[in-house]
């Protein structure tokens, strides 16, 4: 017979002894729309699951002046699209979020869960990473804090060690007049996880110079691909068509892309170039809907 | 609709909700190999595990008198369990019966099989070839399987299980005569129908051997018919009962689960029930991939001449239905055209893929794809109208089909003109300048015949007690479709009675009178007419014993709000219960039994295909992103005959969702294989559209006439979908995608792709 026991810990030291007593025999249990997969194509076998439903404090969202956005780790993906302090403040997380599978799975997947699957065609874990958020655990050995592009190590692995849990994510504020973007490329259902994405986030200067740049293109890779020092280089620089092109180009010419069901490596080196472009160009648009910010009037869509 | 109620609170039971005492839950263990010898299977752990009442292999299936281990509907071609070799990944080779099934999926891990592989194929075209791997060593002696109704061709020392051939005319002359001539191969992929319901049955062996089984099948009776002949039973010792399915769209067609679960449950003593999970769907029963090329000669005039088809049906390791869905997709394949000359070569073919079985719209999807292609594609080298070219040569009332037959009751006209009226058909003229976004606009029409399954018989029976209650007994499988709700509207129109107090129990084979099977549309209208007739039976009967009561004749009198009376004087009545009671024959019975009739010679393929031909066209307009390859459906219409609408609801949502599933097909549906294994036989990675994916502007018309009958409404709308898709996109390019379905990423690499690749046109001397 297989037999599952079904552990509820009220206390996060709790759930980390339980954890760290059954090893590797034992799932931390957040929203279940993936374990219930794995679990479902006997891809896992665990003795323990281990809900982590009523531990008090993970569904925190709360910010906090000059430290920004403390989300805890079992708030849903449909409180992050719909939460009105996110969607003010950080709205590339509300939209990146709102682009999640269907409104079933938002309602039940966790932002937690969803970075420790660490599935490389995840939506959020690129605008985490252009956000520059970084992840909070905890383990009977103490605490950590990871940056997300250092977190998802590689396909469905990341640097969190058995008996580790993902408490909550931290997101620094936005530079000041900062525009940002989410935008995801289907190939398929509208329900599907994307062929490629970019998020993306700039700040100009009064004169329309470049700040600061970040663009992350996820579902490409095994993780998302980031170019820190294009992104550097082009400091002070007026983000002009033929340099929004170049930077482009650059990215579709550095990443190796992978190929899988939803299209091949060829396919996706072009959709990077486009996808980034046009990114880019919809954010230094003068009248950008998409234009947002900590100052801003924090339109999306 | 009748179950309404029942089916949105969650009150109908499927098969997979049912229990009978002492029941056991049977699991399958599948082959890894798309082609192997099957050397050793050792089964002692796991009959020794407790909890495991019965596991059965070749062995129990070779050793038993009692069991005929092979079946097939129209091919005897399939083991129970595997015998001497493996065909394909996912082939049952060993199954469990267990007291739950948790110990039945152990008790699957530790039998120990060893295999040899030998070499595979998994393309039609190559495996037709004669150097090809066989995929069934002796192919000459077909046994042919009950379901079976018309000659089979197969070709010796091949793996083309039947050859459908059409012929009319003389091909060369036509050819000879065209001013231009096209042609181009197509190709459709495997799809999956995604039933809600996935597989199920329930089966037992009773005091006495009679067999019962609960499934969800289309056929009741081919089901019974062929479980008697597997295990030497009369019919009347099988009992099927098929309680309401949860969706099927073909894969339940025909059996597939059933002949494991009986053998099972013959083994254990005891029920046995079998619940498939879904990535066992995938390698259970798909949708034919087909490759088709098409010739086709036309004048400049726009006449065409000249037809050449030649299709290969990729049915997998096993037949299930793969030769008919050769044969209709044959001569659907010619299109609804007047066509003088044509030839049809349409092969089955045998790999080593999953079984490949009926899937709404049964091959003309694929036939379409092909043929409406290359419509398009000659009057653009001809540079005529689509729509003209298309209405010049169409059918119309009186018309020969290339199989001989005078075709009656035709609008192909009606629905094509329909469709791009609905969509604002410009022709030529249509501007197709970028939208602002730089998007390019296109718009593809379509239009297809398709054949209902001819020939077939339908009875039906209507009672009503002595308590007034009338109940219609009809095999017509209730899907989700509304046919029971259909049927009784037709049966309450004779009856005067409120439609919903009729009750339709479930088919049950040892009471419910016969019918072919619940398949190609046909159960409005051929079953609609044996519940006519079988109304009209009882009504007469009705009418016969009230009237000396009433003093009147019979044909003064009418049946209304479940009362007789005479009609210049409506007080003088009774009520039905008075009239059953005073009759003193206790429960009165209605009979009637229609069957149309035809069929198919197998040398030159002509006769009668089809005693009705479902007839639709569509319209779609598209915006494809050139950057991206991506394709927006921005309209979509559908025009579809029904002759005369039976339940507005059921058509429209019958017409609404053929639509959709044509979407599906057209755009990102397809069961991906690696060596024969599928690699996405869940639904995170097979996709089936979701309500978002509906355009903005999805319409249809149902087409009826005064005095029509009715027309089944279940795959009308579907074929029409991806070739009227393919036919936008292309019209939005410039250039065409040949490979279903229409990804982003073909889009891409076409509008990429050096001006090459174009259907082969040839000017030909005068």
């Amino acid at each position: 017979m297989i037999d599952i026991r079904y552990l509820e810990p009220t206390r996060l030291e709790e759930a980390l002894e339980i954890l760290a007593h059954y090893g590797e025999e034992a799932h931390a249990l957040a929203g279940g729309t993936f374990l219930a997969l794995l679990l479902k194509n006997s891809l896992i076998a665990p003795r323990a699951l281990v809900s982590l439903h009523r531990i008090p404090g993970l569904k925190t969202v709360a910010e906090q002046p000059g430290e920004g956005l403390r989300l805890g780790a079992m708030v849903t993906h449909r409180e992050v699209e719909k939460n009105p302090l996110i969607r003010l403040r950080y709205p590339l997380l509300s939209q990146t979020y709102a682009q999640v599978a269907n409104v079933r799975i938002r309602n039940q997947a966790t932002v937690g869960g969803g970075l420790v699957d660490a599935d490389y065609a995840s939506d959020p874990t690129a605008s985490l990473s252009a956000l520059g958020a970084r992840v909070h655990t905890w383990g009977l050995q103490g605490e950590r804090l990871i940056p997300v592009q250092e977190f998802v190590t590689g396909h469905y692995e990341t640097v969190l060690q058995p008996g580790e849990l993902v408490t909550e994510v931290l997101i620094p504020p936005l530079p000041t007049q900062a525009r940002s973007l989410y935008l995801k490329f289907r190939s398929r259902s509208s329900e599907d996880r994307p062929c490629a994405s970019v998020a993306a986030v700039v700040a100009l200067d009064g004169e329309g110079r470049c700040r600061d740049l970040r663009v992350v293109v996820g579902a490409v890779a095994d993780r998302p691909q980031m170019q820190d020092e294009l992104a550097e280089a082009v400091q002070g620089q007026r983000l002009t068509p033929e340099l929004i092109r170049e930077i482009a180009g650059e990215y579709a010419g550095k990443i190796r892309p992978i190929s899988d069901l939803r299209g091949s490596a060829w396919y996706r080196e072009r959709l990077i170039e486009v996808l980034v472009r046009r990114a880019l160009t919809a954010l230094v648009a003068p009248t950008a809907s998409v234009s947002h910010g900590p100052q801003g009037e924090g339109t999306c869509e | 609709m009748i179950d309404d109620r029942q089916r949105v609170t969650g009150q109908i039971s499927y098969v997979q909700d049912l229990a009978l005492p002492s029941m056991l839950i049977g699991k399958i263990l599948r082959s890894p190999y798309p082609h192997a010898r099957l050397l050793r299977i050792e089964t002692r752990a796991a009959e020794a595990l407790r909890g495991v009442a019965a596991v059965l292999t070749r062995n129990d299936l070779l050793n038993s008198p009692h069991i005929d281990p092979i079946y097939g509907p129209q091919i005897k071609d399939q083991p129970v369990l595997a015998l001497d070799r493996v065909r394909f990944v996912g082939e049952p080779v060993a199954a469990v019966a267990a007291e739950d099934a948790e110990t039945a999926a152990l008790a699957l891990q530790s039998i120990e099989v060893d295999y040899e592989e030998l070499p595979a194929v998994f393309d039609p075209v190559r495996a037709a070839e004669e150097k090809a791997p066989h995929v069934h060593e002796i192919l000459h002696q077909v046994r042919l399987g009950t379901s079976a109704y018309f000659g089979l061709r197969p070709v010796a020392g091949t793996n083309i299980c039947h050859h459908y051939r059409l012929r009319q005319g003389d091909l060369e002359e036509g050819f000879a005569r065209a001013d231009l001539v096209v042609e181009a191969t197509f190709r459709t992929p495997a799809a999956q129908h995604v039933a809600m319901e996935p597989h199920a049955v329930l089966a037992a062996f009773q005091e006495g051997g009679k067999l019962l089984v609960y499934s969800p099948t289309q056929s009741p009776f081919n089901l019974r018919d062929l479980l008697a002949e597997m295990f030497h039973l009369p019919p009347d010792r099988v009992q099927v009962l098929v309680p309401t399915l949860g969706g099927s769209y073909g894969c339940k067609l025909f059996p597939r689960v059933e002949p494991i679960a009986a053998a099972l449950a013959w083994q254990a003593g005891r029920p046995v029930k079998i619940v498939l999970d879904r990535p066992e769907e995938f390698v259970t029963l798909n949708r034919h991939p087909a490759v088709i090329t098409i010739r086709l000669g036309v004048t400049h005039a726009g006449s065409i001449l000249a037809k050449k088809v030649t299709a290969y049906w990729d049915t997998g390791a096993y037949a299930d239905c793969g030769p008919g869905v050769a044969q209709k997709g044959g001569f659907s394949s010619v299109g609804p055209y007047r066509i003088p000359h044509v030839q049809v070569d349409s092969y089955c073919v045998y790999t080593n893929l999953p079984p490949n079985g009926a899937y709404r719209g049964y091959a003309v999807t694929q036939v379409a794809w092909a043929s409406e292609a290359m419509m398009d594609e000659a009057a653009l080298a001809l540079g005529l109208d689509p729509l003209e070219f298309r209405l010049k040569n169409i059918l119309r009332d009186g018309d020969q089909f290339a199989t001989g037959e005078i075709l009656r009751d035709v609008h192909f006209e009606e629905c094509l003109k329909t469709a791009a009226r609905q969509i604002d058909w410009q022709g030529t003229g249509f501007e197709r300048t970028a939208t602002a976004e730089g998007r390019l606009r296109g718009k593809g029409l379509s239009v297809i015949l398709k054949g209902m399954t001819t020939p077939s018989r339908s009875e039906a029976l209507i009672e009503i007690d002595e308590e007034g209650v009338v109940t219609l007994h009809t095999a017509s499988v209730e899907i989700g479709q509304g046919v029971r709700t259909a049927l009784s509207q037709i049966a309450a129109l004779f009856l005067g009675l409120p439609y919903a107090s009729i009750r339709v129990p479930d088919v049950d084979t040892s009471l419910t009178p016969f019918d072919t099977r619940t398949s190609s549309s046909r159960s409005t209208d051929i079953m609609g007419r044996a519940v006519g007739l079988a109304a009209q039976d009882l009504r007469r009967q009705l009418l016969e014993i009230a009237a000396p009561r009433l003093k009147a004749s019979p044909q003064d009198l009418t049946l209304a709000g479940g009362l007789i009376h005479v009609v210049e004087a409506p007080a003088r009545r009774l009520s039905l219960q008075e009239v059953v009671r005073q009759a003193g024959r206790g429960t009165l019975k209605g009979r009637g039994e229609f069957a149309n009739t035809g069929g198919l010679d197998p040398e030159t393929g002509r006769g009668i295909a089809s005693s009705y031909w479902h007839q639709s066209a569509a319209g779609v307009e598209v915006e494809v992103d050139p950057e991206t390859g991506q394709v927006w459906i921005v309209g979509c219409h559908a025009a579809v005959n029904a002759g005369r609408v039976v339940n507005r609801i059921a058509a429209e949502l019958q017409t609404e969702g053929c639509i959709v599933m044509g979407l599906g097909s057209a755009l990102f549906e397809e069961v991906c294989f690696d060596a024969g294994q599928v690699i996405n036989p869940n639904l995170s990675d097979y996709m089936i559209p979701s309500f978002l994916d509906i355009p903005p502007k999805l319409g249809f018309t149902l087409l009826e006439q005064p005095g029509a009958h009715p027309h089944g409404l279940g795959e009308t709308a579907l074929p029409v979908i991806p070739a009227a898709v393919g036919n936008a996109v292309a019209d939005a390019m410039g250039v065409r995608i040949r490979d279903l379905p229409i990804t982003p990423e073909k889009v891409l690499r076409a509008l990429k792709a050096p001006p090459t690749g174009e259907a082969g046109a040839e000017e030909e001397e005068p």
